[in-house]
């Protein structure tokens, strides 16, 4: 039998306690199905984040399964995964491989984690709007008022063109993403003449209006809960029945 | 004869119980009345309702009025008044029109009515997943993503593009194909089947060497997807290599999403391989492996017979006792107890068979009906007085061969004295014209030229019995299959060579002599070798129905390898079903044990055997059993086998676990290695139980001890069918799975009395070592050595020593010798559970020889002309069937009993000693002499 010797094997230490994934698990409705992994690789396949950094979503359950946890909480691509979830959508086994990675991050030390994460974050904290861009409500109101003006007079057939701001009882509450305020405004007019062409009765809000969420992406429970809380209460308070988060 | 086909029938409600059933039963109309219908087929020719033909996927079109397929049973149309014109509008009835035979009936009615019965065996099959619920697959989006069914039909002969496969976008032929594995089988995403369907793997490597076989020129691609290739039946895993071989690509991957080609054909396929590397490839088609799920009546069938479902509506049985559901005297067989193939699917309908008719021997044979056939009259002497039936077939001969000017030249042939040309030779009122004009014609000879023998000989000659005619004076020239059909443009042509074939024939016909049949007495007794499971239950089983059994065991102890078993699908603990077993065998009356003997000689064949011991008791029996069994292969100079007492095989830890000398809570690390001795270049074979024996061992670990670490190295995981569930839970419960090639053996260490096991992980490609309290050897399932039985017996072996089956499908539990059946691991390494059905299959075929008085044989057999033999050997050598020995002179002399009348022997002899009863050289000289004109 032609054995194989192997180069410089990893030594697997012999089981102590709750690996990282076992943790993880406990906090997952059904565990997340971390253990069922038939290591398949659909995961990988249809991952944007694969062969970034040497990983794919299928090594980075494997090394839980293995309990390699150093390297799990460790390796910087668990910031590159977008939390698309198409791997769950695809996985035979509904393996919540997003939930692994984003508790991979949690365990990140604040100054560790990417900058620019936890810079926009926090930049949203410090306004109103939750804007990581760092954008005021008056801001946003005054550039979505000036676009509006702007297509009115500029383009025929929008002369009744509206972007409503803090309009009380409008069916649904429409969250922007802030950079197009900031950056580019004209790429805000398809949707509100999509909207106004079906009809719908909508509006922004100037409390909560940023639809994007660092924090989450930062895996700061506290904040993203506080975001997330204080967007619901803008919602509820403006007496809107539906809340369009677009991102 | 006794049985009763009851299509287009439901069952309403059973009453009653086992031994005293009587089931309602409605039967839809038919709207053909089956006892006219002469399956001409003219009635859906001229039918202008087209419909979506379920049989071949949807792909074509069928008619209103049709039958299922050419081969369906019975062979009788039907209308399917959902889409027939005149039964939703009252217009049309162009069948009625057409119909030679009257035998249309728009009047047709519902039936209701109740039979009795002592047993049921429900065999309701199975259903192919939807794979509709798999947005990321695109079947509903992308023409040219198939399900295998529907591949299965366009690679078929008879499917809507006669086996020349198209694609559906554009109709050209695809050269690079894909398939993928599992799609509704091992997942719970989208869907509820995490079970394995058993069949796709072997199913897709059919298709894909069958398209590779049919593949000419440049360009083509076979591909499979999956995740393990569970080739683990017998020869599957030579299959499996043969594909390889032939080019097939196995690709280890699984696609996340299929993207359309370009103007929507063809498929775009990403999909990351082992290294991790994403690719991307174009194929012209997908084909889904789609799994099986139970059938969509089952919930409504367990409810009118009352009997328990699994979670998956798969009926619910218990592995020692397979066949039987959850309500006494009634049986499952098939794929609704689980999917499965056809081999098994046979065993278990045969299980299923003696099951159900365990309980009412009392009443065998006292409800079936028996032919009666005049006795012949003696022609020996009479010239030849030759009939010739020359058929039209509605228009199937008719309208390309000009059956009269056939008719005509037949009456100038020497010997005939009579000629009619009808419109269905094979009409029921036809036979009774033919046997009416038999007998007024005095005929001793009977041609009927029409289709083909091999599905209307057996018609004929009954017609011939009937008239008091010895059947074997009988020939038929073919000319619709071989006439009308193949030249159908050139009608002069097919109607000369219909007057050839007709010549012929009735050249033959001048040859043919009456044949004896002859009659043997049959010994109600059957000898079982081997006192494992199989055996045991076998032995029992036949005792069961009302015979003497002789159980013959080498060893002192019954049981086999059973003893050596702590569990059958992971929780059913063999020891009390053995104990069982065991006591019921020994305390059967019908039951003689003969333990710690072996077989010395047997002689005989079937109804008639007489079998020697080494104790030296003599045995008359009339059937065998071979249930001889398997061995755990030791691993010598396998992975450190024998350097340290806890490197052992999954028999030795099932033995430590039960005996207490391996406590799983004392076991912090454990390791199994798979395969080892079996899928090597040396032992090509699967073992089959190993996986799910090992996942069982896994699984015992850790549920007594949670925190143990358990790492399973294996190839491909085959735990197929509901075996999954038990890989799926060890996967649950934290056992590691991490798959090694033969390029990268797992390395085995001990040092310091410390073993350590260092793997490459297929995942991280990476090496890992881990320090192990125990490893598990998975070793192979091998066959003992037989040799020496299976010559006394003429059973044929493997190379691999397994015993060789009739037909692996058709007849898997049957010799090619008559009246001998084999059971358990010594067919191929089983689970205990199919050896339990195989045994009660065995039982099953022991019953159809043990329960006959008498048995007939056909006439056709070889004859040997010692004037001509020189004693040569030749015929001896090259019949399969051993029915050719030398006499005391050292000529040929032929045993009937065993000759099946294929003639080799004729063809070998380079004397012409040998000739063959109904197909004699000197008939086949006058056929050629007549051909020859």
């Amino acid at each position: 039998m032609s054995d194989t010797k192997a180069n410089h094997p990893t030594k697997l230490a012999r089981p102590s306690g709750l690996s990282f994934k076992d943790k993880v698990a406990e906090l997952l409705p059904e565990g997340g199905n971390l253990n069922l992994c038939l290591t398949c690789g659909a995961c990988s396949a249809g991952c944007p984040a694969t062969g970034l950094e040497g990983m794919d979503p299928r090594k980075f359950l494997r090394m839980a399964a293995l309990g390699m946890d150093e390297e799990l909480t460790t390796t910087p691509w668990v910031w590159m995964c977008s939390m698309c979830t198409r791997c769950v959508h695809v996985c035979p086994m509904r393996i919540n491989i997003p939930q692994l990675v984003y508790h991979a991050r949690k365990s990140w030390p604040e100054d560790k984690k990417p900058r620019g994460i936890v810079n926009s974050c926090n930049a949203a904290m410090k306004t109103e709007g939750f804007s990581a861009m760092g954008a005021s409500s008056e801001d946003f109101k005054f550039v979505v008022e000036d676009m509006v003006e702007e297509v009115r007079e500029s383009q025929p057939g929008q002369e009744n063109l509206e972007a409503p701001m803090d309009k009380h009882g409008a069916t649904y509450f429409l969250n922007q993403n802030s950079r197009e305020p900031v950056t580019e405004p004209d790429e805000m007019v398809p949707l509100w003449k999509i909207l106004n062409m079906a009809g719908c009765d909508w509006t922004y809000g100037s409390v909560g209006w940023a639809a994007e969420n660092y924090c989450m992406f930062e895996a700061d429970d506290e904040k993203w809960e506080q975001i997330v809380r204080t967007k619901i209460k803008a919602v509820e308070d403006l007496g809107c029945k539906y809340w369009l988060n677009t991102e | 004869m006794n049985i009763e086909l009851l299509p287009l029938t439901g069952v309403r409600s059973v009453e009653g119980e086992a031994g005293d059933f009587t089931v309602h039963l409605t039967q839809a109309p038919r709207y053909i009345d089956p006892e006219k219908c002469i399956a001409c087929g003219e009635c859906s020719r001229k039918c202008p309702s087209k419909v979506s033909n379920d049989f071949n996927a949807g792909l074509d079109k069928r008619k209103a009025v049709h039958i299922l397929y050419d081969q369906t049973v019975p062979l009788k149309y039907a209308i399917d008044a959902e889409h027939c014109i005149y039964l939703q509008k009252g217009k049309c009835g162009n069948c009625a029109k057409v119909c030679p035979a009257d035998a249309v009936n728009f009047a047709d009615t519902p039936r209701e009515f109740s039979v009795r019965v002592g047993s049921v065996v429900l065999a309701p099959g199975i259903r192919t997943f939807d794979p509709s619920a798999f947005d990321s697959y695109a079947y509903s989006r992308i023409p040219d993503v198939i399900t295998s069914l529907e591949y299965e039909r366009l690679l078929s002969a008879s499917g809507p593009c006669q086996g020349h496969v198209l694609r559906p976008s554009d109709g050209t032929e695809p050269k690079r194909i894909a398939w993928l594995q599992c799609v509704g089988s091992r997942g719970n995403n989208k869907c509820d089947n995490d079970y394995c369907s058993n069949v796709c793997c072997m199913y897709a490597l059919k298709q894909s060497l069958v398209t590779a076989d049919h593949a000419h020129g440049e360009g083509h691609d076979q591909a499979i997807f999956f995740m393990d290739v569970r080739a683990h039946n017998k020869s599957f895993e030579q299959y499996y290599n043969q594909a390889m071989d032939k080019g097939v690509r196995i690709l280890r991957a699984r696609p996340h999403s299929f993207l359309p080609g370009e103007e929507n054909r063809g498929v775009r396929v990403g999909y990351v391989n082992e290294a991790g590397e994403p690719l991307s490839e174009d194929f012209d088609m997908v084909v889904l492996s789609v799994g099986l799920e139970a059938p969509a009546e089952a919930k409504q069938l367990a409810e009118t017979f009352d009997i328990k479902l699994d979670h998956w509506n798969f009926a619910l049985t218990d592995p020692f006792d397979p066949v039987a559901t959850s309500r006494k005297g009634v049986y499952v067989c098939g794929g609704f107890q689980e999917p499965k193939d056809i081999p098994r699917s046979v065993m278990e309908a045969s299980a299923a068979a003696s099951a159900a008719t365990a309980g009412l021997t009392k009443g065998r044979g006292t409800r079936t009906a028996e032919r009666e056939v005049p006795a012949a009259v003696d022609v020996l002497g009479e010239p030849p007085r030759i009939g010739v039936f020359v058929c039209s077939c509605g228009i199937n001969i008719s309208s390309v061969i000009d059956v009269q000017d056939v008719a005509d030249y037949a009456r100038t042939l020497p010997g005939v004295v009579h000629v009619e040309n009808n419109m269905f030779s094979c009409s029921q009122d036809t036979q009774v014209a033919i046997a009416e004009v038999i007998r007024k014609h005095r005929l001793n000879r009977v041609v009927v030229a029409a289709c083909t023998p091999r599905t209307h000989e057996p018609l004929f000659r009954e017609t011939l019995e009937a008239a008091g005619l010895n059947k074997y004076l009988f020939a038929m020239a073919n000319i619709r299959n071989h006439g009308s059909w193949v030249h159908a443009t050139d009608p002069k042509g097919a109607t000369r060579k219909a007057r050839d074939q007709v010549r012929m024939a009735v050249a033959s016909a001048r040859h043919l002599a009456p044949l004896k049949e002859v009659t043997l007495g049959v010994t109600p007794s059957a000898l079982v070798v081997g006192g494992g499971v199989a055996g045991m239950t076998a032995a029992l089983g036949i005792a069961e129905q009302g015979f003497a059994v002789h159980l013959v065991e080498r060893e002192t102890e019954l049981g086999g390898n059973a003893r050596m078993l702590r569990v059958t699908q992971g929780r059913f603990e063999t020891a009390p079903y053995l104990a069982s077993l065991e006591k019921a065998v020994r305390g059967h009356a019908g039951i003689t044990l003969h333990a710690g003997t072996t077989v010395a000689d047997v002689e005989g064949f079937v109804g008639n055997f007489v079998t020697r011991l080494d104790s030296g008791t003599e045995l008359r029996h009339g059937a065998i059993v071979l249930a001889t069994g398997g061995v755990g292969l030791k691993p010598e100079g396998m992975y450190r086998y024998g350097e340290h007492p806890r490197i052992m095989t999954h028999q030795q830890i099932d033995a430590g676990f039960m005996d207490g000398s391996v406590d799983p809570k004392a076991l912090q690390s454990v390791v199994f290695i798979q395969c080892v001795g079996s899928r090597e270049p040396g032992r090509p074979y699967c073992s089959r139980v190993c996986c799910t024996h090992t996942v069982e061992s896994a699984l015992h670990i850790k549920r007594t001890n949670p925190d143990a670490r358990v790492v399973v190295l294996y190839r491909d995981m085959r735990t197929y069918g509901q075996r999954e569930l038990l890989y799926k839970e060890a996967r649950e419960a934290g056992v590691i799975f991490s798959r090694f090639s033969l390029d990268h053996r797992p390395v085995v260490d001990v040092v310091n009395g410390t073993i350590t096991v260092t793997f490459r992980d297929h995942v991280l490609q990476q090496d890992l070592t881990v320090e192990a309290d125990l490893l598990g050897l998975a070793s192979a399932i091998v066959a003992p050595d037989v040799n020496g039985l299976a010559q006394m017996v003429k059973a044929t072996l493997s190379d691999e020593g397994w015993y060789v089956e009739a037909h692996s499908k058709l007849r898997p539990v049957d010799f090619v010798t008559d009246g001998m059946f084999m059971a358990g691991l010594g067919h191929y390494p089983k689970p205990l559970e199919e050896s339990v059905t195989q045994a009660r299959a065995a039982v099953s075929r022991v019953t159809t020889v043990l329960s006959r008085t008498e048995m007939t044989l056909a006439g056709t057999v070889a004859t040997i002309n010692k004037a001509k033999c020189v004693g040569c050997a030749v015929c001896w050598n090259v019949c399969p069937y051993n029915a050719i020995s030398p006499d005391e002179k050292g000529f040929a002399e032929v045993n009937e009993a065993l000759c099946k009348g294929c003639g080799l022997c004729a063809a070998a002899c380079r004397s012409g000693a040998p000739d063959l009863r109904g197909f004699t050289t000197s008939d086949i000289m006058a056929q050629v002499s007549a051909m020859l004109g």
